[in-house]
């Protein structure tokens, strides 16, 4: 009987979960052997997470179309797992694809699979994620907007909103991923400088819209609204934020002046809006400098061990409206 | 005399689960009243609606009372429902999809909960159908469309963290009534509806009699089939209502975020509220005092200022105090110590 029900369950399991598999391959070309002159590029990508990755991953894939002379097969992780990258990852070796494109949903554990793809001489690329500890020798190189400098931007921002200084608090990520480590640093080394910036501390909403309400309004309540500028480290954050405050009967950009890092469309409309105050973007749209980078590798050429893509940032909203138009995530 | 009955009132009001949560709650907001004699200050604002600390909690505990409550009855029944959580973003995705859609009215605010709610429905109903007629364990079974759920939630908005704006649907999570929230009051309204529901009939009993024997309860003719997938189903339109508070406060639903591991504190709410997990006894009052007390921690965590690190630490350090208090053998032992200890601390 015992036996019978998990024979079900895994039926059903198998059943569902093949379904999914399908849907996501689909987008990944034939999948077919070598298609004679195309270069073939495995693409272990993180799938859906949220509007900055889906503009990066739709970016790369309209990058390395047939026509250019590729064939791209987008592997994207099931629900963020990174044992189904590491899978997808030696699944490539084994095709032997000519090289692989990685961005990786957690940074450590990658030695093992890294080293496998070294010995079979594929070259591989980090797409936005680095890995730990960072060993650029299993690498060829990787290719990424700098969190450090973005966030330096915010805070350098905040230094000539705020002449006279502020009460500030941080909306972060979750605790231990290393954008968020970064983000930090990078906010701290010119924030942590200016005494005239009190701290009221700083607390993860999980990059998400919900819980930043959530956590704002208390702050908000444990500091009797006394709060000048929030810095939240994604734009879904921010979002958030401004309904806290709002609803704390203050107005946003006016009473709290919020910042957020990302760039994406809602953001840039909630700046526009007058809500958010500063965004800094964290640009997805590198598939060219990608391009590139894979060309001169394949050509046996060198390149840095890290291209950092360059970022806008945007002040007012008229800065928001006049980006609006063609902004393509 | 009156010593000995005070004191045995006390062992019994002790060996009720339900009044440890009440008193953790009480400890925390007492904690919170240190750090800021004004904590649990209410206010009229000028808008008309109360604001304050004990508000906030309120509303935040709303969609956690939903989840928790269906919990309860799928877990009397011996069953499980790691789904609800799933079932909370696919009522979030499915509402902000149709307010997308729809003309900003009163009318497809009720359109979108509707839908939201048959859809959740629907899950729970597959949940039910496979445990009660297929025969599938609870755990595997809400395990998979748990993780099928989600996928499905990413598959209606395309990945994206769709938005919407319509007053009326904004109003259910944001509104006030006499300057109470909404959405508490509606979450006070159902736990009304099921408590009424469950304990002025016999359904309460025979859910409980499937949870201690199925099969004793089959022969004394019980309907087991039929109330499995009623319960399953009603956790689900209950995580379909959680989804629409907690997408409705934001009008955002965040596919990879909304109502993410919400089912672990659903458990844990039912647990704190003295609902043995291995089915059977349950109590509703209890599971409201479990999601209040969840909903208290967490903002507990914030107005105190734990950093992001530290948070679950926290949170684990007071839930693993309640449940050592909640246990008999622990309280024996403790008032062991005591009696050999002066009396003053008989009222401890």
């Amino acid at each position: 009987m015992f036996k019978k029900h998990i024979v079900r369950a895994v039926a059903t399991a198998a059943v569902v979960f093949g379904g999914i598999g399908l849907a996501g391959c689909s987008a990944g070309g034939d999948g077919g052997g070598a298609e004679g002159d195309l270069v073939t590029v495995g693409f272990v990508a993180v799938g859906p997470e949220g509007a900055w990755r889906e503009a990066n991953e739709a970016n790369i894939q309209d990058t390395f179309t047939e026509d250019a002379g590729y064939d791209l097969r987008y592997a994207p992780a099931t629900n963020l797992d990174q044992q189904s990258q590491i899978d997808a990852f030696t699944s490539f070796v084994d095709e032997g694809v000519d090289v692989i494109l990685l961005s990786a949903t957690e940074g450590s554990g990658w030695e093992a699979s890294l080293e496998r793809a070294q010995e079979a001489e594929i070259p591989v690329i980090l797409i936005d994620r680095g890995i730990e500890p960072n060993d650029d020798s299993l690498y060829a190189t990787r290719i990424a907007p700098d969190n450090m400098v973005v966030s330096e931007s915010v805070a350098e921002w905040a230094v000539s909103a705020f002449p006279e200084g502020a009460n500030y608090f941080v909306l972060e990520g979750p605790a231990g991923v290393s954008v968020v480590n970064e983000r930090n640093e990078g906010f701290q080394s010119v924030i942590g400088e200016e005494d005239a910036f009190v701290s009221l501390g700083a607390q993860t909403a999980n990059w998400s819209t919900e819980e930043a309400r959530s956590v704002m309004e208390t702050v908000l309540q444990a500091n009797d609204n006394d709060v000048q500028f929030v810095f939240a480290q994604n734009d879904e954050m921010g979002l958030g934020a401004v309904q806290a405050v709002e609803a704390a009967g203050l107005t946003p950009g006016v009473d709290v002046q919020i910042a957020t890092i990302d760039g994406t469309r809602p953001a840039l409309e909630a700046l526009a809006a007058g809500q958010l105050s500063f965004v800094a973007e964290y640009n997805p749209l590198f598939g060219e400098t990608a391009l590139e980078a894979v060309e001169t590798v394949l050509d046996g050429g060198e390149v840095d061990s890290y291209i950092i893509v360059p970022s806008e940032t945007f002040d007012s909203p008229e800065a928001a409206e006049a980006a609006l138009p063609d902004r393509q995530f | 005399m009156t010593a000995t009955t005070t004191r045995e009132r006390l062992g019994a009001l002790a060996s009720t689960p339900l009044v440890w949560g009440l008193v953790a709650i009480v400890v925390l907001l007492a904690i919170n009243s240190l750090r800021d004699p004004g904590y649990l200050g209410v206010e009229l604002a000028a808008s008309g609606r109360l604001t304050g600390n004990p508000i906030d909690i309120l509303r935040t505990a709303a969609p956690l009372l939903m989840i928790a409550l269906g919990m309860t009855l799928v877990v009397a029944t011996g069953g499980i429902d790691l789904s609800v959580g799933s079932a909370m973003v696919i009522g979030g995705a499915v509402s902000m999809e149709m307010l997308q859609a729809g003309d900003g009215s009163v009318g497809s605010a009720m359109a979108a909960l509707g839908v939201a709610l048959l859809i959740t429905a629907v899950l729970g109903a597959i949940n039910g159908v496979l445990v009660a007629f297929v025969g599938l364990q609870p755990f595997i079974t809400t395990l998979v469309t748990m993780l099928a759920g989600r996928g499905l939630a990413k598959v209606i908005t395309e990945g994206q963290n769709t938005s919407a704006s319509n007053e009326a649907f904004r109003w259910i999570a944001n509104g006030t009534v006499l300057g109470a929230p909404v959405v508490f009051l509606i979450a006070l309204a159902i736990l009304v509806v099921v408590v009424v529901l469950v304990r002025t009939t016999a359904l309460g009993m025979l859910i409980e009699s499937i949870g201690i024997d199925p099969k004793a309860s089959r022969m004394a003719g019980v309907d087991r089939r039929s109330l499995l997938v009623a319960v399953y189903v009603i956790s689900g339109v209950l995580g379909g209502v959680a989804g629409v508070f907690a997408t409705g406060s934001v009008m955002t639903v965040d596919v990879s975020n909304t109502g993410l591991l919400l089912e672990l504190d659903a458990i844990l709410a039912v647990v704190v509220g003295g609902t043995a997990l291995t089915g059977g006894r349950f109590s509703l009052a209890g599971a409201a005092i479990g999601a209040l007390l969840i909903a208290t921690l967490d903002k507990t965590v914030v107005f105190l200022g734990v950093s992001s690190a530290a948070t679950p630490a926290f949170k684990a350090v007071v839930i693993v105090a309640l449940c050592l208090l909640q246990s008999a053998t622990i309280r024996e032992r403790l008032s062991r110590v005591r009696l050999r200890a002066p009396r003053r601390e008989v009222t401890a």
